[in-house]
């Protein structure tokens, strides 16, 4: 290697120590040390007990507040996403309309996904309450409303809510990627008579596919991390009926000191992020439409 | 790239107006009627904290809000930061915890994704790899030990373990930066090169300057994140005089006497307080967030 290049790759290192220690320092170490203590009995105070892969064995097969959680996370995960993207897609579709004042229903849209997550729980903590307004509005059309957060069986579809209040996240990058689908296939469509469904499912939808499924992944990843809202409105309640994964590890670790239990936990999770990412990825050939694609 | 992106989409607009519009563009009645009522129906839980936030103590303990609001009692504006609540002590400890993280990323993300764009070196594509299998793990595998490394280092209980991380990039920011550098063209700095510049001048004097909206972009993330973080402070925070506002909102309602409401309007104030930066920071940064978004949102997955 000429000296010109030593130096250079010098300065590559020099840059890149930054992210290099970090990497090693808040990533590697702690992943390596989060393996170890997962397969050890550990309060935090007194030396770790090793128990081997006994953590795993008791989450898997001795503790059903882990496969509710599991459960209630997917439950979650299953249907707050997809609906999200479903209603982000139909608003952006009439959003690419020649509307007026499409940057106020734009803004408006977008607005509650501005709300930090603390003041959204706290806006739906009255929202939801039992004399709230949502009840309010069910009362007009005489249905029943339920207490929502304190519920086993609304408890899930109340979080729901909460997420899908913040599904004009996806139409803005949806409304964006739309704009960029060429004219000529909508006026050729039309000219060969194709119907407005039509059009959506056979032009816009295919063309979309890419930004559809950025979306699922994230919001996926995001979805099974769930942890702020469930800590804030029910700690897990009614019952566990709101119990997740993520609150489920805060609360073995910082409230009761199960190191070990809760990074067994952390990397159940790890597990469960990587089977759904990849099962995407694997079906993404079969619908994903990537336009450089020669098929 | 900025100016392209910006000025490309209203030429598209202004042309497609004076053509025919296409069938499935044509807006209908109903889909204004569809857009009012969605829009409506987003917006009540807003005019409802709106109402809440207005509304007197007597209101409050008798729990007898209403959607529009009937009282406006301006003052729990100013309420917030006497002597009642530590609302002020809240919003300084946000900035100072945002400001921090600000800082670190931008300062220690421009270098390590310039660094990763244009510098050769053996073993980068290795490392670079490293950095995108990064993206995939979950941060709640990292999380008790690296609480146990900063409990170690006596750092709980103050900013740092919320801030320091900061300067040391992440994978994400990284990338970013590197995707941006690589989309300018490297005349300018093989030039600068020739000149007698060094590599450290380089990046001062010529890719700083031009990094700016990726940097940008890249402070309004760390920001949002960082203002709205609710575990990272929950975790690391006991002291009520450390909280940031997120947590600082939060324990107000948590911690009022066992048969006393929360004083609800005093806690809607602060989630107001809470959420009004994020929407200035939104209007100001807007046009880096859509191609950042945008152009990062394709390339993560093609």
């Amino acid at each position: 290697m000429s000296r010109l290049r030593r130096r250079e790759a010098l300065w590559f290192y020099l840059f890149a120590s930054p992210w290099i220690i970090g990497f090693v320092v808040f990533l590697l170490g702690p992943m390596i040390a989060s393996v170890y203590i997962s397969l050890t009995d550990w309060d935090s105070f007194t030396p770790p007990k090793w128990v081997g892969l006994q953590n795993y064995t008791r989450l898997l097969t001795d503790d059903p507040v882990f496969w509710k959680a599991l459960w209630n996370t997917f439950y979650y995960a299953a249907i707050s996403v997809p609906l999200g993207l479903v209603i982000g897609l139909w608003l952006a579709n009439l959003l690419n309309k020649q509307v007026r004042a499409r940057k106020v229903f734009r803004t408006l849209i977008y607005l509650p996904t501005l709300v930090p997550l603390v003041a959204t729980a706290m806006i739906f903590k009255m929202v939801l309450a039992p004399s709230g307004p949502l009840n309010d509005v069910l009362g007009i059309f005489h249905l029943p409303g339920p207490s929502w957060l304190l519920e086993a069986v609304w408890v899930k579809p109340a979080l729901i809510l909460l997420s899908v209040w913040g599904a004009g996240g996806a139409t803005v990058l949806l409304l964006a990627a739309m704009k960029g689908i060429p004219r000529e296939l909508y006026e050729a469509a039309e000219v060969d008579g194709a119907s407005a469904i039509r059009q959506f499912w056979s032009i816009t939808v295919p063309q979309l596919t890419p930004i559809i499924f950025f979306n699922l992944i994230m919001g996926l990843i995001g979805a099974f991390q769930v942890f702020s809202q469930v800590y804030i409105l029910t700690k897990g309640g009614p019952n566990n009926a709101s119990q997740m994964m993520v609150p489920m590890l805060f609360d073995e670790a910082f409230n009761f000191y199960h190191m070990g239990y809760a990074s067994a936990i952390s990397w159940l999770l790890f597990a469960v992020i990587l089977v759904f990412t990849l099962l995407a990825f694997r079906t993404a050939r079969r619908w994903v439409f990537y336009e450089t694609e020669v098929k | 790239m900025a100016t392209a992106l910006s000025t490309a989409t209203p030429a598209r607009e202004r042309s497609t107006s004076k053509e025919r519009v296409v069938g499935v563009f044509r807006a209908s009645p109903f889909t204004y009627a569809t857009l009012i009522v969605v829009s409506a129906v987003l917006c009540v839980p807003l005019v409802f904290v709106v109402s809440i936030a207005l509304s007197s103590d007597q209101t409050v303990n008798a729990n007898t809000f209403t959607i529009l609001p009937r009282e406006f009692h301006w003052d729990n504006f100013t309420r917030v930061f006497g002597t009642d609540l530590p609302m002020q002590r809240f919003l300084l400890n946000s900035m100072i915890i945002s400001a921090g993280a600000v800082i670190g990323q931008v300062l220690s993300s421009g270098l390590v994704g310039y660094a990763f764009a244009r510098l050769r070196a053996p073993g980068k594509n290795a490392l670079f790899i490293i950095v995108l299998a990064t993206m995939m793990i979950p941060a709640q595998i990292t999380m008790i030990p690296q609480f146990i490394l900063f409990k170690e280092l006596g750092w709980v209980n103050t900013y740092l373990p919320l801030i320091v991380p900061n300067f040391f990039s992440n994978a994400f920011n990284v990338f970013l930066v590197r995707q941006f550098v690589s989309r300018l063209p490297s005349e300018i700095d093989e030039a600068a090169m020739v000149d007698g510049l060094g590599f450290f001048g380089i990046y001062r004097r010529i890719m700083l300057p031009m990094l700016a909206p990726v940097l940008i972009a890249i402070g309004i993330f760390t920001l949002t994140a960082t203002w709205g973080d609710f575990m990272g402070p929950l975790i690391y925070l006991n002291d009520e005089s450390k909280m940031p506002l997120a947590l600082g909102v939060q324990y107000i309602t948590s911690t009022s006497a066992a048969l006393q409401a929360p004083p609800w309007n005093l806690v809607m104030v602060g989630s107001i307080l809470l959420t009004l930066p994020m929407i200035l920071v939104y209007y100001l940064g807007q046009r880096y967030l859509y191609e950042m978004d945008i152009s990062g949102g394709s390339a993560g997955v093609k």
